[in-house]
């Protein structure tokens, strides 16, 4: 999920001299017939339609209401709008005319076809790890899908960011190209989830912070950062969660779009678990718990877990909270319903704030965007539905239930300027799904 | 509601109210053969509440009720649904007089016809008014169809008895069914005989005071229960109105409707143009769907004059209060028993004197008022819960400007009344926004609309002042009470006169003429005239009891510790049943003695006078409910934890005994006293509003919070058996539970409150 | 156009998405035991199961229902006789009656969740529902009927 990808086309200002005109030029790859659908085993395609999906190239190359893959998607970036591109094989408007050559080094290289340069919107920093297996088995897919005539939306971005041959300064700048390097001390199930993660679904795209030239910033990867005006939350050890993120919680999150302990999988996460990696097979879920219980140091807190649901559960025994405190009054009345919990027991789907991630992040933003917005039946646990009080309460009172969460069930300093940051979240509105 | 019948007339005392309305039913109705008519009146017993279809003949001995071919009885029932289960205790009276088998008993809520004489419901008084009504009514059918089966079976009429729908002559039957299929249906009755039929003694009873499944429950658990709000009609629009920034005064300079103009099937605004003057300042936002219209009317931009109460705090009305009791003539004094107060008070050893006040209480029933009206061959037709047809049909007929027998009230099940619908003003904007589009409007307020156009029950101020002689004894007691006056404001021309011969509102001092033995005593009554202006003052669940109880009961607890007393046995002193206070027949059969045993009992039942840990108590108060014609005895104790340092004051346990006469429909009292009950402690406890600039202040319920079912309490509720007059129980509870918590609060932990809701902080502030 | 299935049949309304669902329930579809309260999600007297659980129609957007399952009161079982049900009859608990299709829907979730719930989760989980009848003596003891009645 790259929407929110800042352009780094700022590079033009560190970048000069004349060999730098060289080397922008990429020469073009000669375009071809599109190969019949019956040139490519149905295996390969099979095999490409998962690694589709754990990309999430729908996600970004379809428009709302449009034709699968045949782009048109507007991002918004720090530096204006960009849409992404057709990729269905129509020779003329999508990527008929590209060679499996010219698909490589697309996604290894981050040129297109004609030799331009692409803009890491397209997250080729990930793809660059492919193995040219994986990019033949793209390729089989892509190209058996059905061709559709849409051409190319003009971008939104203004002179000169808009010059592509710019980009070539930003790749010297922060590309590493290069395949996926096995650490085999680690084991099969680490490296294949750390394949995955770090290359086709592209998880620190949105999950690592970048730098004012929109590169994510290598010493900092996993770090938690903002995304289409949610929060990707960190899935390093600094994750605030009070139960840490194990292997089993994260393959059921990444399965299923529910933690038990931590909440749903909403806003820009959404279509990453329901859309995306619902193609992968178990076992690449689990890798993928594997890998980032491994990021987030999870057998080092692991006792932390117990103490933490306990103190939960002990948050709900308050039951409906003070008789007289007004706030108190207005989660109960508002709130407790769904989200309480009890017999001993956190229920999934009863999100429980005293564990919920969203409570115990440093910036409340995703915590104050389901509570004006909702989850709707399609994010989150698939076909219930978290109703959205926009409508119904005023900045003042989400703010106040914000807060008294965050004082009633962490530990953690309560947020400033809390009413405030409401106003600017319901100013942002409900954005795209 | 009403005292009387129409200006013009005399005054009538409840008894009188009760004969007018005979008059105006059996009386008139045993005259035998009106027509049904009842077209879309409503049965609350079956899905939609359309009525069953009947099957001709049918037998209608009297206005009340029909049986038709399959001897199937239809009790007719004027009184609102709202929660009571009236109809089903009514027809209870009626089959059981009848002797009707019970199975084949339907009860219909009939639309607004002038035959029906006076429609209200409110006050505890459906069950009071029509038992001795409905008794007759019965004994009446049972006489008639004695007569018919007789003949038909060819015997005496004398060698019959009904039972079960079936009149029995030895071992021969005949059902009622065939006696209306075959009889001669035209059987009447005089005055004289009406009179003379016989009741039957309690114990002959086979309905009443037996448990019943109310009719009108199995709809309101599957959805299919119609309330107002869910009214329709063809052709429809919606409307939402824009509320004007002050009840009255205000007027529309100018409508800007522009951003409204982008809300998708938005159709537009009306200025209301209101010749009865019930509306002032309305304007009626027009849309094709319910969300259009609140969309819409979000967008649209009024601009009025607001009336001259847009600065109005609630200190500005309290103050006031206040100014207006300390005039020694202002007011109404009513007549209790007389004796000279002022001499009493100079005479005293000692005299105590307090102060108590309550806020601004909305009604907060669950169903926002609404209205769908149209015109229907000629004839207006509103389709709204109401429980006070005749009061606003009059105010209907002015707007419409058309005669009351052109219009009509159809009757829909109600979603909470709590004394909100007896005030109709809401059927106004939607007739006269009918009638300006020439179709039909289904308006429907939102929650923050509801409670900002509510008739709210006034704030008030009460000054108590008892006076003491040499041994502690009491000598005198007098109680003023100001606040704003729904009688004054909605129908002025039926306030009774006092001792001074100034009218006052029964309805806003009822409850201070109490039935303790105090000397010489002096109730007076006055008129807030800033709160009648700021809004309009209304009704609510136990009227004026449910305020003017709070100051007698908290006054006569501090009047016991002030004489050194224990507050049960100073209030069993009192009532001792003397004088004016010994009760008469019918209502009030034993007086004052009844007060103390309910006293008495529940002071036993809570475990008066047993240890209590820290900080926990017990405190008592008793009323005789709305009206000392009507006396319903009720006692409450109240066990409240207090927190000292947070001031949070938790109710554990309410034990309630009440005694109401005869019970109809035991376990439909047992729920109108929990539910009374609870009302009483979300008024101590939880509810209230304040006025700020000219407007209630807490419009839903984020920040107005009335009881929840985690604020319960245990209750312990019983009864005292009795075959006395039934008298009414939706509201006497609720009186006594307010000062029975301050009461409690008190002896917890010394603090005394005079104002309720009780606040946290109001209780630390007490403890200082 | 929005579809979802509502009471077990397939359904397709055409309304905006962020139409409050429960308008599009009352007065797109005609299914009107489903009531409006406050509109702010506080009363619970429009509560209907979306997806089983428990969910307050009047701040829930048409939009968001899109595929999913919708019960109301109506849909609750085809004889009103749903074990909660029941013991509301049994206990004689509506009084008006407006807050009990939403105090039922709410009930019966609960005891999905807690099949044997205790005075506390009763409360708590009943709390978002409001009775201005003040019902909640008889709504407690219904639901601890209907709890016995589900196990026997």
């Amino acid at each position: 999920m790259l929407k929110r990808t800042l352009i780094g086309l700022m590079s033009l200002l560190v970048i000069g001299g004349a060999g730098f005109a060289a080397l922008a030029w990429r020469p073009a790859i000669a375009p071809i017939t599109p190969p019949a659908a019956s040139s490519f085993a149905p295996d390969l395609i099979a095999r490409g339609e998962v690694l589709a999906g754990a990309g999430y190239c729908a996600t970004c190359h379809t428009a709302p209401g449009g034709a699968p893959y045949a782009g048109g998607y507007a991002m918004q970036t720090g530096f204006g709008t960009i849409y992404s591109t057709n990729i269905t094989p129509d020779p003329q408007t999508g990527i008929g005319a590209w060679s499996e050559d010219a698909f490589r080094r697309a996604m290894h290289e981050g040129v297109a076809r004609d030799g331009s340069h692409l803009f890491p919107a397209f997250p080729y920093d990930h793809f660059t790890r492919l193995t040219d297996a994986d990019v033949a088995a793209l390729y089989a897919y892509m190209m058996t899908r059905t061709p559709v005539r849409a051409a190319p939306h003009e971008n939104g971005l203004p002179f000169p960011l808009n010059l592509r041959p710019l980009q070539a300064g930003w790749k010297l700048l922060f590309f590493r190209p290069g395949r996926y390097v096995e650490q085999p001390e680690r084991g099969a199930a680490w490296n294949r989830g750390a394949y995955l993660a770090e290359g086709i679904s592209h998880c620190g795209a949105c999950h690592t912070p970048r730098n004012a030239l929109g590169a994510e910033e290598r010493g900092n990867a996993f770090a938690g950062a903002p995304i289409d005006h949610w929060v990707a939350p960190p899935l390093t050890k600094a994750n605030p969660s009070p139960v840490p993120w194990s292997q089993d919680e994260l393959a059921a999150y990444l399965r299923r779009g529910v933690s038990r302990f931590h909440g749903v999988a909403a806003g820009p996460m959404s279509p990453v678990v329901h859309d995306g990696l619902a193609r992968l097979p178990d076992a690449d879920i689990a890798a993928l718990g594997v890998y980032f219980a491994d990021v987030g140091q999870a057998a080092a807190r692991a006792a932390e877990a117990q103490p933490a649901i306990e103190r939960a559960l002990a948050v709900n025994a308050h039951g409906p909270g003070l008789p007289y405190d007004p706030i108190a009054r207005l989660y109960a009345a508002a709130c407790a319903s769904c989200h309480f919990n009890g017999g001993g027991q956190v229920n999934a789907l009863r999100p429980d704030l005293a564990l919920n991630s969203a409570v115990s992040l440093a910036d409340p933003t995703n915590l104050i965007r389901v509570m004006l917005y909702g989850v709707t039946a399609r994010e989150g646990a698939p076909g219930i539905v978290m109703p959205g009080f926009a409508p119904a309460l005023s900045d003042a009172d989400i703010a106040r239930i914000a807060a008294y969460l965050r004082a009633s069930r962490t530990s953690h300093p309560a947020w400033p300027d809390l009413e405030k940051t409401v106003a600017a979240v319901r100013a942002q509105g409900r954005g795209q799904e | 509601m009403a005292r009387r019948m129409n200006p013009g007339a005399p005054v009538l005392t409840r008894r009188g109210f009760l004969v007018a309305s005979v008059g105006a039913g059996v009386g008139a109705s045993l005259a035998f053969g009106f027509p049904r008519g009842a077209a879309a009146a409503m049965d609350p017993a079956v899905p939609g509440g359309m009525p069953p279809a009947e099957t001709e003949p049918l037998f209608e001995p009297t206005l009340w009720f029909v049986i038709d071919g399959e001897g199937w009885v239809t009790v007719n029932i004027i009184r609102a649904e709202m929660g009571q289960h009236v109809g089903t205790a009514l027809a209870r009276i009626l089959a059981d007089e009848l002797g009707a088998d019970w199975g084949k008993v339907r009860i219909l809520h009939v639309d607004t016809d002038p035959k029906w004489g006076l429609m209200v419901t409110g006050g505890s008084w459906s069950v009071w008014q029509s038992f001795p009504l409905f008794s007759r009514a019965g004994a009446a059918g049972r006489v008639a169809l004695i007569e018919q089966g007789a003949k038909l079976l060819g015997v005496d009429p004398s060698a019959c008895r009904v039972e079960n729908g079936t009149v029995f002559a030895g071992g021969a039957s005949i059902a009622f069914g065939e006696i209306a299929r075959r009889g001669a249906l035209d059987r009447r009755f005089s005055a004289e005989e009406i009179e003379a039929l016989p009741i039957k003694p309690a114990s002959e009873r086979r309905l009443v005071g037996r448990p019943v499944q109310a009719l009108d429950i199995p709809p309101k658990t599957d959805g299919t229960a119609r309330y107002g709000i869910d009214a329709k009609v063809p052709g429809m629009v919606y409307a939402r109105p824009k509320i004007p920034p002050t009840r009255n005064g205000a007027k529309v300079n100018g409508v800007d409707d522009s951003a409204a103009k982008a809300v998708k099937g938005y159709v537009g605004s009306l200025v209301l143009d209101d010749p009865s003057g019930t509306v002032p300042g309305w304007v009626m936002v027009i849309a094709q769907s319910y969300p259009a219209a609140i969309r819409a009317a979000d967008l649209v931009r009024v601009d009025w004059t607001p009336g001259p109460t847009s600065a109005v705090s609630e200190k500005d009305i309290q103050d006031h209060a206040a100014q207006l009791i300390a005039q020694p003539d202002a007011g109404a004094v009513l007549d209790t028993g007389g004796g000279d107060t002022a001499a009493a008070f100079k005479a005293a050893q000692s005299t105590l004197e307090q102060t108590y006040t309550t806020a601004t209480v909305l009604h907060f029933q669950l169903e926002p008022v609404n209205a769908l009206a149209f015109e229907k061959d000629g004839v207006f037709e509103i389709h709204t819960g109401n429980q006070w047809q005749s009061l606003i049909l009059p105010t209907l007929a002015k707007a419409l400007g058309r005669p009351e027998t052109g219009i009509v009230l159809r009757t829909y099940l109600i979603g909470g009344g709590f004394g909100r619908r007896l005030n109709g003003d809401y059927a106004v904007p939607a007739a006269l926004a009918a009638k300006a589009l020439g179709k039909p409007v289904k308006m429907v307020l939102t929650r923050e609309d509801d409670a900002r156009f509510d008739s709210p029950r006034s704030p008030s101020v009460q000054r108590l002042r008892m006076a003491f002689g040499a041994g502690g004894e009491v000598t005198a007691m007098e109680h003023d009470a100001a606040a704003g006056w729904p009688s004054q404001v909605m129908t002025p021309s039926l306030m009774p006169k006092g001792a001074n011969g100034v009218l006052y509102d029964p309805f806003s001092i009822s409850g201070a003429d109490h039935w303790y033995s105090v000397g010489a005593q002096k109730v007076r009554a006055i008129s807030n005239d800033l709160a009648n202006t700021a809004f309009r003052p209304g009704w609510l669940r136990s009227v004026g009891p449910g305020w003017t109880n709070w100051a007698l009961e908290s006054f006569m607890d501090e009047a016991a510790h002030h004489a050194k007393e224990d507050p049960v046995a100073f209030r069993l002193k009192l009532l001792d049943a003397k004088g004016r206070n010994a009760g008469s027949a019918p209502n009030a059969v034993g007086g004052a003695l009844r007060q103390a045993e309910v006293v008495r009992r529940a002071a036993a039942r809570a475990g008066w006078g047993v240890p209590l840990p820290a900080g926990t108590a017990l405190g008592l108060a008793t009323s005789f409910g709305q009206e000392r014609d009507m006396p319903t005895w009720i006692a409450c104790v109240a066990r409240v934890r207090v927190d000292r340092a947070s001031g949070v004051v938790r109710a554990e346990k309410l034990t309630l005994v009440a005694d109401a006469g005869t019970v109809v429909d035991p376990d439909g009292a047992r729920a109108q006293v929990e539910g009374a009950a609870l009302w009483g402690l979300s008024l101590a406890l939880h509810e209230g509003t304040v006025f700020e600039r000219g407007q209630v202040k807490d419009t839903n319920l984020n920040s107005y919070m009335p009881l929840r079912i985690s604020d319960v309490p245990q209750m312990d509720i019983s009864f005292v058996d009795s075959i006395e007059v039934p008298v009414g129980l939706g509201e006497p509870a609720t009186t006594v539970v307010g000062p029975a918590i301050g009461n409690a609060i008190f002896n917890a932990i010394g603090a005394r409150l005079r104002h309720i809701p009780i606040t946290p902080d109001a209780v630390r502030s007490a403890i200082g | 156009m929005i579809r979802f299935t509502l009471n077990g049949r397939a359904t397709m309304v055409d309304v905006d998405d962020d139409t409050p669902l429960l308008w599009v329930i009352r007065d797109e579809i005609g299914l009107t035991g489903t009531k409006f309260g406050c509109g702010i999600g506080m009363c619970g007297a429009c509560t209907v199961h979306v997806g089983g659980r428990a969910t307050r129609s009047c701040i829930t957007a048409a939009g968001s229902v899109e595929g999913a399952e919708v019960t109301t009161i109506e849909g609750l079982d085809p004889h009103g006789a749903h074990p909660v049900q029941t013991a509301w009859k049994d206990l004689q608990v509506p009084q008006c009656g407006y807050c009990q299709s939403g105090q039922i829907m709410q009930a019966v979730a609960l005891l999905k969740d807690f099949p044997h719930p205790s005075d506390e989760e009763i409360d708590t989980v009943m709390t978002g529902n409001l009775c201005r009848c003040m019902t909640y003596v008889r709504i407690r003891a219904a639901i601890r009927k209907a709890a016995e009645a589900n196990h026997g």
